[in-house]
C-alpha cells in the first residue's frame, strides 16, 4: 500500500508481545487501524558515580541505548543521572525491574509512567482528540494532533457500542441467558449449549466489529467464564493479543475498604464493565472519554481506576514536557516540626455549626472548586512552598487549563435549558472534571503522591480557612446572619432579603476580596438545620434540607442520602419532604407529614411492599472472618460464602431482613421481617420530622404509631 | 484522612468521656446541667479549633462562658420586657 494521509481520531495505544508500541487510530471514512509505530521511551536513575558505572555494564548487552546527562528534579534540583533508552516500550517494565532489582539503592525516575501518558506527552495528541496521520497500512509513519485535550466541544469519533448482559448476578445465580444488543438491533442467546453461544457471539463480533463492549458483570464473570470455556474466541480486535486479565483486590483508602473486581481489558476495542467501573454509573460513556481525553489514561483505565490515578497521570505529563523527572518512589519525607506548628496546621477545612431549626429565606454560597482554584491563585505546589516570587509550579500548571474548562462546562450548562439534548452530554464532562479536581487536593498530602508534600495541602487548608473567616466578616458587616460554614460553602440570611438579587452584593463583594469565583447556589424557601440523634441542643455540620424557591429539595446527611437505606424507605423520606415542601413553612405540614407515615407504615404492616423495595445493601467493611459480631453483614457475607461465592472487604452485598436474621436470596412474604421494615420507616420519618416540633408534642405524636 | 492531630470534635468527646467519673458523682439534677454545658460547647467547634490552642478545652469553657452569657443577656431582655409590662400594667391601674 502506498502512502497515504488520513485524517481521525487516536482512540488507544498499548505494547505488543515483542514490545512494540501500537496505536488503535479511526479515520473520517470510518475505517478502523491498528498500526505499529516506532517510540523510543527512556528511563533514568540517579545515584553514586560507582553505582551508576555498575548499572551502566549491566545494562550494556541488553538492547539499551545508555548516555549520561544532567536533568531536572522537582525536589532536588539538577541531578546526573543515567539515561537508557529503549526501542521497544513494552520492554522496559522487564529492563526496570531486573535494574531496581540489582540495584536497589538507587534513586529510579520515568521508569513506570503509563504508556499512554509517555505518549500523549512525547506527540502531544491526546487521546479521543482528532489528529493527521500517515500510514503505509504497515506502520504509523507520522501523527499530528488537529486539536488540544481542552477543545470544549470536541469531535466525538463514530464509535460502536455492543451491549452485553446477562439475565443473573453471577456471584448469587449462573446465568441462563445472555442479551446482546448492538445498535437498534437486539438478540437473546441460551448460555448452553455453550458453543452455540460462542458461535453467534464470535459471528457478532465480526460483523458488528464493535469499538467498545459494554457489559455488567464482564470483567468478574462473562470474559473469564469465555477464556476458560471458549479458549479458541478472541474478542479483541487486534488479533495479536490475548485479553489481558488483572487480578482483584480490597483496600483501604478515605477511611474505608474499597473493593476492586478483577478487570478484563481488550486491545484495539475497549471493555466497560458497568458494575466494576468506579465511575460509570455517573459520568457514563461521555464522562469516561473526557476523563481519558484530559488525563491522558486510555478509556479502559480511566474508568476502572480512581480520580486520583487520572491526576497522577496529569501531573506526570506537565513533568515530561517540562523536562523535570518523574521518581518511581516518593522520597521526600515530612520536614520536622514542633508540637505547636503541628496543632496549628494539621487541620482541616473550616466548619461552622449550624443554627438548629427552621430558617427561611436562606441563601447558599459556594465558592467554585476551591481548592484547586486556591492553588492555582495562590500557586501551591511543592516545589513553590515558602517561596514567595516563584514561577508558576507544577500542581497550579497541571490545574489550571481543568479548571477553567470545568468552570466553563459549568457555564454552558447552566446557560442551557433543562430539556436540551446537549445538557446531559455536558453534566457527563463536567462531572468528570469535577473528580479530577476534588482528589487533587487529597493527593497534594497522600503519603505516597510522586508531586505531594503535606506542607502544601495544609497551606490549602489554611487559606481556605481564611478566606471562609472573611465571607463570614464581610456577610456580617452586610447585616447577614451566618447559619452554618461548611469548607466552601456558606448559608446566610437577613430580614427582608426575598430573592437572588438581595444576595448578589454579598457574593460580589466575597468573590472580589477572595479573588475566587463565587455561586450563588440558591435561596432556599425554607431550611432545616437538623440536631444530633442523642441530643437536641448539639447541632451537626452538613446535616440539613431544604427548600429552593423554585421547589427543588436539597437534603444532606439523612436516611435519603445513605447507600444503605433501602428504595421503600428512601421514596418514603422522599415524599415526606414533597409533602413539607408543600408549604411556606415545614411546620404547617407537619401533622399531613405525619399521616403519610401512617399510611406507609400499615401498609407494611399489610404486607403491601414489592420485595425489591426492601433490599438492603451495604459495603462489608472487612473481610467476614474479621467480623466477632453476627451482624447483618457478616450473616449475609458468611451466607454468601456457604453458596461459594468468594466474598472481601469493600463488596456491595445486598439482603433482606427476615424473621430468621437476614436472606440474601428474595424471600417469601411470610418470611420478611416487616416489623424492623415498618421501625425503619418510623425511624426515617422521624429523622427529619421530629425536630420541627417540641419534645413534648413530639412524644406524644409518637405514642400511638409505636404500638 | 492522615491527620495526625486529632480533630477538635474527637479531643472534646475524648474530654467529655475523662469527665465521666466527674459526672457520675453529682447529684441526678447537676448532670443534666453539666450535659447542657458540654454541648453548648459543641455550638462552636469552629472557633475553638481555630483558637489552635494546645489545651482546646480552655477555649471550650470559654464558648460555654458565651452560651451562659448569651442566656444571661435573653433573660435580661425578657425581665426588661416584663418590667416595662408591669410598669405599664401598674400605671394604668392607677
Amino acid at each position: 500500500m502506498a502512502r497515504v494521509e488520513k485524517t481521525g481520531w487516536l482512540m488507544d495505544v498499548y505494547t505488543r508481545p515483542q514490545g512494540e508500541l501500537t496505536c488503535w487510530l479511526v479515520s473520517e471514512d470510518g475505517q478502523r487501524w491498528l498500526l505499529p509505530m516506532d517510540f523510543p521511551v527512556t528511563f533514568y536513575a540517579a545515584g553514586s558515580p560507582a553505582a551508576l558505572r555498575q548499572a551502566w555494564r549491566f545494562l550494556q548487552d541488553r538492547g539499551v541505548r545508555l548516555s549520561r546527562q544532567v536533568r531536572r528534579d522537582l525536589f532536588h534540583g539538577e541531578r546526573v543521572v543515567l539515561s537508557a533508552t529503549l526501542d521497544l516500550p513494552g520492554r522496559l517494565p522487564e529492563t526496570y525491574r531486573r535494574l531496581a532489582q540489582a540495584f536497589p539503592a538507587l534513586d529510579y525516575y520515568d521508569a513506570d509512567l503509563p504508556l499512554s501518558v509517555r505518549f500523549v506527552a512525547g506527540t502531544q495528541a491526546p487521546l479521543l482528540g482528532r489528529c493527521r496521520f500517515e500510514t503505509d497500512g504497515q506502520r504509523l509513519l507520522g501523527l499530528q494532533p488537529l486539536e488540544s485535550a481542552w477543545e470544549m466541544q470536541p469531535s466525538l469519533p463514530p464509535l460502536r457500542v455492543m451491549e452485553i448482559e446477562c439475565d443473573a448476578d453471577p456471584a448469587l445465580h449462573p446465568p441462563q441467558e445472555i442479551v446482546i444488543r448492538c445498535g437498534r438491533r437486539c438478540y437473546r442467546f441460551p448460555l448452553q449449549p455453550l458453543r452455540a453461544f460462542v458461535v453467534n457471539l464470535q459471528a457478532l463480533l465480526g460483523t458488528y466489529d464493535p469499538d467498545v463492549i459494554l457489559t455488567r458483570y464482564g470483567d468478574t464473570w462473562l470474559f473469564p467464564f469465555l477464556s476458560e470455556h471458549a479458549p479458541f474466541l478472541n474478542p479483541n480486535r487486534d488479533e495479536q493479543l490475548k485479553v489481558e486479565f488483572r487480578r482483584e483486590r480490597s483496600l483501604f483508602a478515605y477511611g474505608q475498604a474499597l473493593y476492586r473486581g478483577a478487570q478484563a481489558l481488550l486491545f484495539g476495542r475497549w471493555h466497560i464493565d458497568r458494575c466494576n467501573a468506579t465511575l460509570f454509573a455517573e459520568i457514563g460513556l461521555t464522562g469516561a472519554l473526557e476523563m481519558a481525553r484530559v488525563t491522558g489514561l486510555g478509556v479502559q483505565e480511566a474508568v476502572r481506576k480512581s480520580p486520583g490515578a487520572g491526576i497522577t497521570a496529569m501531573q506526570m505529563q506537565t513533568a515530561l514536557r517540562d523536562g523535570v523527572l518523574i521518581p518511581a518512589v516518593k522520597q521526600q519525607a515530612e520536614a520536622a516540626r514542633t508540637l505547636v506548628s503541628l496543632i496549628r496546621y494539621d487541620r482541616g477545612g473550616m466548619v461552622y455549626q449550624p443554627l438548629v431549626g427552621v430558617h427561611r429565606q436562606v441563601a447558599e454560597l459556594d465558592f467554585a472548586s476551591m481548592y484547586p482554584a486556591i492553588m492555582v491563585r495562590y500557586n501551591i505546589s511543592p516545589e513553590t512552598l515558602n517561596r514567595r516570587d516563584a514561577p508558576a509550579g507544577l500542581i497550579p500548571r497541571t490545574l489550571q487549563p481543568l479548571l477553567v474548562k470545568r468552570l466553563a462546562l459549568k457555564h454552558c450548562l447552566h446557560t442551557l435549558d433543562r430539556r436540551d439534548s446537549r445538557a446531559s452530554d455536558l453534566k457527563a464532562r463536567q462531572t468528570a472534571l469535577k473528580w479530577l479536581l476534588v482528589v487533587c487536593f487529597g493527593y497534594l498530602g497522600y503519603k505516597n503522591a510522586r508531586f505531594g508534600r503535606v506542607e502544601s495541602h495544609e497551606a490549602v487548608t489554611a487559606i481556605s480557612r481564611e478566606l471562609l473567616l472573611q465571607a463570614k466578616e464581610n456577610a456580617e458587616e452586610m447585616g447577614f446572619t451566618v447559619l452554618h460554614m461548611y469548607v466552601d460553602s456558606l448559608f446566610v440570611k437577613r430580614e427582608g432579603t426575598q430573592n437572588e438579587v438581595d444576595f448578589l452584593p454579598l457574593v460580589e463583594k466575597i468573590q472580589q476580596q477572595s479573588g475566587i469565583g463565587v455561586s450563588l447556589e440558591g435561596v432556599y424557601r425554607w431550611l432545616v438545620f437538623l440536631p444530633a440523634r442523642h441530643d437536641r441542643r448539639i447541632p451537626v455540620a452538613n446535616r440539613y434540607f431544604g427548600v429552593f424557591e423554585d421547589g427543588t429539595l436539597k437534603y444532606r446527611g439523612i436516611a435519603l442520602r445513605r447507600h444503605d437505606t433501602c428504595p421503600y424507605v428512601a421514596q418514603t423520606q422522599l415524599d415526606i419532604l414533597d409533602c413539607l415542601a408543600q408549604a411556606d413553612d415545614p411546620r404547617q405540614q407537619w401533622r399531613e407529614a405525619w399521616a403519610l407515615v401512617n399510611q406507609r407504615m400499615r401498609s407494611l404492616q399489610r404486607r403491601q411492599a414489592a420485595v425489591e423495595a426492601l433490599q438492603m445493601a451495604v459495603k462489608l467493611s472487612r473481610d467476614p472472618q474479621s467480623f466477632h459480631r453476627p451482624s447483618a453483614a457478616a450473616q449475609a457475607a458468611r451466607q454468601l460464602q456457604a453458596e461459594g461465592v468468594a466474598v472481601r472487604a469493600g463488596m456491595r452485598l445486598f439482603f433482606w431482613y427476615t424473621l430468621q436474621g437476614v436472606s440474601v436470596t428474595p424471600p417469601g412474604a411470610d418470611c420478611l421481617d416487616w416489623d424492623r421494615y415498618a421501625r425503619l420507616v418510623f425511624r426515617a420519618a422521624a429523622e427529619i420530622l421530629d425536630p420541627l416540633q417540641p419534645v413534648s408534642e413530639v412524644r406524644q405524636f409518637h405514642l400511638p404509631l409505636c404500638r | 484522612m492522615g491527620r495526625t492531630v486529632p480533630t477538635i470534635t474527637r479531643q472534646l468527646n475524648e474530654t467529655e468521656a475523662m469527665l465521666q467519673g466527674f459526672r457520675r458523682a453529682l447529684r441526678r439534677g447537676d448532670q443534666t446541667l453539666l450535659d447542657g454545658l458540654l454541648a453548648s460547647a459543641h455550638r462552636h467547634l469552629a472557633a475553638i479549633s481555630a483558637s489552635g490552642a494546645l489545651l482546646p478545652f480552655e477555649a471550650a469553657l470559654l464558648a460555654m462562658l458565651i452560651e451562659q452569657a448569651r442566656q444571661i443577656a435573653t433573660l435580661e431582655e425578657e425581665v426588661g420586657i416584663l418590667r416595662e409590662e408591669l410598669i405599664r400594667l401598674r400605671d394604668g391601674e392607677g
